[in-house]
């Protein structure tokens, strides 16, 4: 008797196990599969399962419960200002890999173009360009990131595509303008992308790069073949040795990959520029006065350099008889702060601790920095280029 | 039957039938409610922060690149043969390295145990360097000496056929002609009379004592038969790799392990063989002493006892933490993403570009989740056949 009961036991065990875990599959299925793949259907399904749940529990407490949940977290992502200044610190996802737009100094503070997006903002809000996390992001993980709102702010030399646009998160105005191109060894003479026929091509993951580099090369019937890395060093690695006869990456990407070879002058950037790349700012979805701060921040930084108000001379214009200057410094008049509930003085933090659009620029990326020209695209306005913003007023 | 304890029957709390039921239940309705409330949480997320979701993506085109495929891929096809073309090169480095590991493995466990003083250390070395090491730091540093090689301009070129560079390893492959089937058919043929040619002359061995050499029988007839097919049916076309023209000089034809691939095997191999070896040692040391004295006193040698006393018994202790190395490694080779090699996450990272995450990785989840499965489901087979008769 007792030997045959402990003979059933594993059985009746294992019977029981695979019961179990397939009816928890099938709850899983019924809630991943769709045949008619839309949406809609996945969601009812899900909702429907969901609603079978909660019934199975005790209804009536748990749904109040639910319900407060919900509302808390309601708050937590439609109120990210006053969330950002219990904090005391805003949560910026940028990079640590591309001079000139994120990376490290030499003791390990972070510093680029990106980066000091990020300061700004944290100088708007909490008076301290200092007061920022800097979450270093994959660029594979950008989405996520975004999409699960742990995150205030995403400054990672990141594309504004339409398809993002709607499933990561409100892109702000384009900070600076760029485009994919391919940089090659000189000694195998090639002067166009065209050529590239045969090649062996490295591209970085998780950007729109590998996607406008599929596009080329299906356009031009190129027979290249492509190796796609997770990390940009690993990529260069590859690249640097020959495993690679081309790379590609945005423009300014490159300029940034070439102050970091030994000999920069053996290698070329071909002419052809193959995507429209606006590097963009990122808010996540949900908080649409959050979106406004970010926005009238950097409206701030690029009126402040057209005035000619820089981190040197902040307190003389704001002293003067500059209308324009003046509203912007907040000494006088109102462009919104109010509405949104931050310091009228903001922009005067901001320049001293930043500086102006100009002067982050030339830091970074101009003479100061990895040397990329400001002419064209990259210039204010009034100077024939494409850098602007909504008029403070 | 009747009770001494409980002269009126069973109580229903102390009833064994009973009480496993109960508790099979309880759990099952436990794991239930943890899963649908994870379910709830994800539907209600999806819905609030509106993150794309559906399986309609599936028919579109990928329009990605993946650098090398096991079947033909061009960018303009599904996304659900790019899945399958990534989750196949998966695999491909998953069977490939749970053979080479495998064999490695034992080797190498073996030499722990050798007498050899040399030998023994030089294998604890080696255990104990690669399975200390992460996975990941091997793998950039195998990749990061394939880069060391010459490019594929300037690489070692081996009777005008094989080719090794930092791109990977290029050498003839065959392509299958017309005569393909019938010659595979013969082979096939010729294989099942090489067993029983094998059987029927070690039954011989062991009824007669005459010395029959089975094994040897059994190859020359399956080696002759196939090269009798391969001259009668011509069915193989020799590709061997060939310079392109044009600036770039990369190779073409034959077949190529790419430098990330290569990469990837053998960070895969070395890590998991440390750890095999260790599970080898293990089964080994396991059996009783007394059989090792028992097959000497048979006047078995030392491999011989090794072979036909020690192993078969140490296999049973061996097996189900190997089936778990097995599955490790299939999981570990995700982290091909960072050395380049096209696996199943690095592409699927790469699709979540256009397509919607949430689906893409519950796909992903659900692949590795059926290979792991097969291998489980294998390894228990083998298991059952090999446990001792009339044991659980």
């Amino acid at each position: 008797m007792r030997f045959s009961s402990a003979r059933k036991n594993p059985a009746m065990k294992l019977l029981a196990l695979t019961s179990s875990l397939l009816i928890s599959t099938t709850l899983l299925l019924s809630a991943c599969t769709s045949d008619s793949g839309a949406t809609q259907v996945a969601l009812e399904r899900a909702q429907a399962t969901a609603a079978a749940a909660i019934a199975e529990r005790n209804a009536a407490s748990e749904r109040a419960n639910e319900a407060e949940d919900r509302a808390a977290a309601a708050e937590a992502s439609t109120n990210r200002l006053a969330t950002i200044q219990n904090r005391g610190k805003i949560t910026c996802a940028t990079g640590n890999d591309t001079p000139g737009f994120h990376s490290l100094d030499a003791s390990g503070n972070s510093v680029g173009f990106d980066v000091d997006l990020c300061r700004a903002v944290a100088a708007a809000i909490l008076s301290d360009a200092d007061a920022v996390e800097f979450r270093f992001t994959d660029l594979a993980e950008r989405g996520p990131a975004l999409q699960s709102g742990e995150i205030d702010l995403m400054n990672l030399t990141t594309t504004w595509t339409s398809n993002r646009d709607i499933n990561w998160g409100n892109f702000a105005p384009v900070m600076f303008y760029d485009g994919q191109g391919f940089m090659t060894r000189k000694d195998l003479g090639i002067e166009s992308a065209l050529e590239l026929d045969g090649a062996a091509i490295c591209v970085t993951s998780g950007t729109t790069t590998e996607l406008n580099l599929a596009d080329y090369i299906r356009q031009h019937n190129l027979d290249a073949e492509t190796t796609v890395f997770e990390q940009s060093e690993v990529a260069f690695d590859a690249y640097g040795s020959g495993q690679c006869d081309a790379f590609t990456t945005d423009r300014s990407g490159l300029a940034s990959l070439l102050t970091e070879f030994p000999n920069p002058e053996d290698h070329v950037i071909l002419p052809e520029i193959i995507s429209e790349e606006p590097l963009t700012p990122v808010v996540p979805h949900g908080d649409e006065a959050w979106f406004d701060i970010v926005k009238i921040v950097m409206a701030g930084i690029i009126y402040a350099e057209a005035y000619g108000i820089d981190s040197s001379n902040v307190d003389q214009v704001a002293a003067s008889d500059n209308i324009k200057a003046k509203r912007l410094l907040g000494s006088e008049g109102d462009f919104g702060q109010e509405a949104l509930g931050i310091k009228k003085t903001f922009m005067q933090d901001v320049i001293k601790q930043v500086g102006n659009y100009g002067e982050i620029y030339e830091r970074n990326l101009g003479t100061d920095g990895i040397g990329l020209p400001r002419k064209g695209r990259n210039d204010l306005w009034i100077n024939g280029g494409q850098i602007y913003a909504a008029p403070l007023r | 039957m009747q009770s001494i304890l409980y002269p009126g029957g069973i109580p229903l709390w102390r009833n064994v039938v009973f009480i496993q039921w109960a508790i099979q239940i309880v759990s099952a309705v436990v794991v239930i409610a943890i899963v649908s409330g994870f379910i709830v949480n994800v539907a209600n997320e999806i819905q609030d922060r509106e993150i794309p979701f559906g399986f309609s993506f599936l028919d579109e085109a990928a329009q990605i690149p993946i650098g090398e495929s096991v079947i033909q891929y061009e960018p303009s096809n599904s996304y659900l043969y790019g899945f399958t073309v990534a989750a196949l090169n998966t695999i491909k480095a998953s069977v490939l390295g749970v053979i080479t590991a495998t064999i490695l493995g034992i080797i190498i466990g073996v030499s722990r145990l050798s007498r050899n003083w040399l030998l023994s250390r030089i294998a604890l070395v080696y255990i104990e360097t690669f399975r200390n090491i992460p996975l990941l730091i091997q793998l950039l540093f195998w990749f990061l000496i394939i880069l060391e090689l010459p490019n594929v301009r300037e690489g070692y070129v081996f009777f005008d056929a094989f080719y090794l560079n930092n791109s990977g390893f290029y050498l003839p492959w065959a392509s299958p002609l017309g005569g393909f089937w019938p010659w595979a058919i013969l082979s096939i043929a010729g294989l099942i009379a090489a067993i029983f040619a094998f059987n029927f002359l070690s039954k011989r061995e062991i009824e007669t004592g005459q010395p029959s050499y089975p094994i040897v029988a059994g190859f020359a007839i399956f080696i002759l038969v196939t090269i009798i097919g391969l001259l009668i049916f011509s069915p193989l076309d020799i590709v061997v790799p060939e310079r392109q023209e044009g600036p770039f000089g990369r190779l073409q034809g034959g077949a190529r392990l790419t430098g990330s691939f290569f990469a990837l095997l053998i960070g895969l191999v070395v890590y998991t063989s440390a750890f095999i070896a260790e599970i080898v040692r293990a089964g080994i040391q396991a059996v009783n002493r007394g059989q090792t004295e028992a097959a000497r006193s048979l006047g078995l040698n030392t491999n011989a006892g090794l072979r036909y006393v020690i192993f078969p018994q140490a296999l049973r202790v061996i097996i189900p933490p190997l089936i778990s190395q097995y599955l490790n490694l299939t999981k570990n080779s995700s982290l091909a993403a960072a050395i380049g090699y096209p696996d199943l996450v690095s592409v699927t990272t790469t699709m979540t570009q256009i397509a919607p995450a949430i689906s893409l990785i519950g796909m992903v989840m659900v692949t590795y989740l059926a290979m792991s499965l097969f291998y489980s489901l294998v390894g228990n087979i083998y298991n059952r056949i090999t446990r001792y008769a009339g044991v659980g």
